[in-house]
């Protein structure tokens, strides 16, 4: 297990050193920054005083390293918009974020897994049936539709829960919903594929041979086999999360890092956008590495086989 | 192993499912929204229309403008009076303090010019001030400002400056006051979470009239639709911008109404005659007049904007000081149209060029250029459309002369109610916005800015309308009106400068 964990660090930094040349490159592959920077009518000597200044007329190499050793530090620079370090504009956003992303993972898995066994174990019949419409339906709502059709349910006219905003375990509820709505489907429909095909194996026929009752053999042998891709797929979709996340937290006004990027990207917000790719990649990057731990313990193959 | 990553990951869980709370009483709080946030609360430093509101809700001008008539008047200064061309001196109130407790006196005044006047500082507003040469100390409750030269917009200005304390701006400086504002005005900051909200509570210890409400608190809330949810659902108290096809859904539900105002914005389709993006049929008068009589703008503000829009005869709003309210707008004549298409030599019609822009500022944009497009196709234009979506970059293609022979165009005078915050920057040859140049316009609007004499200005802005009519400079649309959705529990009148104003908000008497 230790050697398949240093492995999985090992390429944990590669992606990192990976990630920081793209949000470098971020900056340079759009144009000229300084053009960006400075009015229309600026002059030549204000052009060369701002590259000078940016370190923009250094070796690409220079200018790389100098990125990557302040943004190990944390210091991605001023917004140019808020005239507040990147650094921590990002970092306020991004406990509402993961919050949000969190809650969204776990009702998904809530809907999911009792729903997708429910169906695998009682297939082609109408509970299954009742089962795929379900995750047909819930893939085909857009997070926005279903954001403001429960915000018109339980706001406007139930008068249960506050519409939006952020703060208590009220505000809640919509939001992680809505966004667990958004991942269940293709979860759901995971668990139940895995499950019919595991309950065909040789080993859940032994294990119903040597007498076990049903539930065992479906909760201690089927299911534990089917964690597996379930478990790799939603690791996966965790980036699909964040972008859900966007949408989720535009339609409850969620003060979260997602809603912040994408102003920051409309508003040429460079640093803010750099110092935001970063810190969601590795926090993808750190997802998918415990995706790998957990599966690798679960699954003894994988970890003796890498 | 395996037990602790499972305790590891409740324990994340559990973090997850207990964020900060917060609780306040709603009987005392009143709870305004905003779609965006500022970007700081030092107002001088900032362009957006959210921080000249917010800045009036903890800062305070040294003149207000009155929302009856309009009219600007004293607040921090008690008078004002031009002692010669080019020296105004200003009174003070006595007995303000800021927010920290130091009283309010002419080394503030100073302070706040000197700050935004200087060059190196960058301040956004220093533009606005610009005539301003200087600003002496008299004694601690008198002022007198130098202008460069006669400066007629002194007055209207001085709504636009929030007074900054000297203490601050010399001990805390500039990096503090982006985040921490000290000013005199009827609430104090107390929490700032960006784009999600500000938490304010009265200043007991204000000059003025105290506000009803002890707690406000002003949520960002980017999407109307859950803007308007709140609002009906009591979590919100008033939100702006409502668009016209919501307006019976708020007015129907029992919970809130909404108001409408007048607001110092007019829009139009400005038309090329400068010929800034190259050669095109606008750049010949006959065809700007036959565009301005192919439109019958009377009946799109009846049936498209359900009222929401008060006809012009030209740029100039009907708010702004130098309005000629006997000047009649275009009246639709397609006959009239067509012949003067003719006579410029299209009698088989002429092709243009529309760049559109997106439903931000105007509400219905979309609609009512389905409309006029219409109406011009009458009358023999083929005009082919192009949709602009985002507003910076039409914005950044018309500053550049990129725009082409129409687009859709709406100015909002800064919050100046005079004819010359438009004639200037919209108008007049050579500026970032204006794709209409007649020097006979420009001695017009020099003669105008020139001059202390109201009634000289009043006759020359006469003189300028009718030329503006008369040449057709753009296709005339309408002054614009804002509406505002405003909850059952309290009194509020919407503002005709776009600047809400939450000290005024009353409960509803029962």
């Amino acid at each position: 297990m230790k050697r398949y964990a240093l492995r999985q660090v090992v390429q944990l930094a590669v992606v990192i050193v990976g990630i920081s040349m793209l949000a470098f490159a971020i900056l340079h592959v759009i144009g000229d920054p300084v053009t960006l920077l400075l009015p229309q009518n600026a002059g030549k000597d204000e052009y060369a005083r701002y590259n000078t200044l940016l370190g923009l007329d250094k070796p690409i190499y220079v200018q790389y390293w100098k990125f990557a050793s302040r943004a190990a530090q944390g210091d991605f620079g001023k917004s140019w918009y808020a005239d507040t370090p990147a650094f921590k504009l990002v970092l306020e956003r991004m406990p509402p974020t993961l919050y949000l992303t969190t809650a969204g993972l776990v009702t998904a898995l809530l809907i999911a897994l009792p729903l997708g066994i429910l169906a695998a174990l009682k297939r082609h019949s109408f509970v299954d049936s009742l089962c795929t419409m379900v995750a047909v339906a819930g893939q085909a709502m857009p997070i926005f539709w279903l954001g403001i059709m429960l915000i018109i349910i339980f706001a406007v006219q139930l008068r249960l829960l506050p519409a939006s905003g952020y703060g208590t375990w009220r505000h809640f509820l919509m939001p992680a919903f809505t966004l667990g709505a958004f991942l269940a489907p293709i979860t759901m429909r995971l668990v139940r594929s895995g499950v019919i095909e595991i309950m065909n194996m040789e080993y859940i026929k032994t294990a119903r041979a040597k007498g076990l009752a049903e539930r065992l053999v479906v909760i201690k042998h089927a299911f534990r086999n089917a964690c597996i891709p379930v478990i790799t797929v939603l690791g996966l979709q965790f980036g699909q999360l964040l972008g859900g996340a966007v949408i989720t937290e535009t339609v409850f006004a969620w003060p979260g890092v997602a809603t912040l990027t994408v102003d920051a990207i409309r508003n040429q917000d460079f640093p803010v956008v750099q110092c935001a790719v970063v810190l969601l990649a590795l926090i993808i990057v750190t997802v998918n590495f415990l995706v790998d731990m957990i599966v690798g313990l679960i699954d003894p193959r994988i970890r003796v086989g890498a | 192993m395996r037990r602790s990553l499972a305790t590891g990951l409740l324990a994340i869980l559990a973090l997850a499912l207990v964020p900060p709370a917060g609780a306040q009483t709603r009987e005392e709080t009143l709870i305004y929204s905003l779609q965006s946030d500022i970007d700081n609360w030092d107002p001088p430093n900032s362009v957006l229309r959210e921080a000249i509101i917010l800045g009036y809700h903890v800062y305070d001008h040294l003149a207000v403008r009155d929302l009856k008539t309009r009219r600007v008047g004293p607040n921090l200064a008690t008078s004002w009076t031009n002692i010669d061309d080019t020296t105004w001196e200003v009174k003070l109130r006595q007995g303000v303090k800021f927010h920290d407790g130091t009283p309010f006196t002419s080394r503030d005044v100073k302070a706040t010019f000197d700050r935004v006047l200087d060059p190196t500082k960058k301040m956004t507003a220093r533009g606005n001030h610009a005539k301003i040469k200087a600003v002496d100390i008299i004694d601690d409750h008198t002022v007198r400002f130098r202008t460069d030269g006669p400066y007629p917009l002194f007055v209207e200005r001085l709504t636009a400056q929030v007074m900054q304390s000297d203490k601050v701006i010399r001990e805390k400086g500039h990096e503090w006051m982006q985040e921490n504002p000290v000013g005199t005005g009827p609430y104090k900051l107390v929490k700032w979470n960006r784009k999600q909200e500000h938490q304010l509570v009265r200043n007991d210890d204000y000059w003025g009239p105290k506000p009803a409400f002890k707690h406000l608190r002003i949520r960002i809330i980017p999407e109307k639709a859950t803007e308007i949810a709140e609002l009906l659902s009591g979590g919100v108290d008033i939100i702006k911008a409502v668009p016209p096809d919501q307006m019976d859904v708020i007015n129907k539900s029992g919970q809130a109404r909404t108001g409408t105002s007048p607001i110092l914005r007019t829009a139009m389709l400005q038309l090329d005659q400068a010929s800034r993006s190259g050669p095109n049929p606008f750049t010949d008068r006959r065809v700007r007049q036959a565009a301005n009589l192919a439109v019958d703008n009377d009946a799109i503000i009846k049936f498209v904007l359900n009222g929401l829009g008060d006809r012009v005869a030209t740029g100039v709003n009907p708010m702004a000081f130098g309005w000629d309210p006997g000047l009649k707008p275009y009246k639709q004549d397609l006959a009239q149209a067509k012949k003067l298409l003719a006579e410029a030599g299209y009698p088989q019609g002429v092709d243009v060029l529309f760049n559109e822009g997106p439903p931000i500022v105007e509400p219905a944009i979309q609609q009512t250029n389905d409309a006029i497009i219409a109406d011009m196709t009458k009358a023999g234009f083929r005009v082919k459309r192009n949709y602009i979506g985002d507003n910076t970059v039409l914005v950044a293609r018309i500053k550049d002369g990129k725009a082409g022979s129409m687009f859709n165009w709406s100015w909002g005078y800064y919050s100046v109610f005079d004819a010359d915050a438009i004639l200037f920057d919209v108008f007049k040859c050579g500026e970032n916005y204006s794709y209409y140049c007649n020097p006979a316009l420009d001695d017009l609007i020099i003669q105008g800015r020139s001059t202390l004499d109201q009634k000289k200005r009043t006759e020359v802005y006469v003189k300028a309308q009718k030329l503006l009519f008369d040449d057709a400079a753009y296709l005339y649309k309408w002054g614009l009106r804002g509406v505002w959705g405003i909850s059952n529990r309290i009194e509020y009148q919407a503002p005709a400068d776009e600047v809400d104003r939450m000290f005024l908000v009353t409960p509803k008497k029962k």
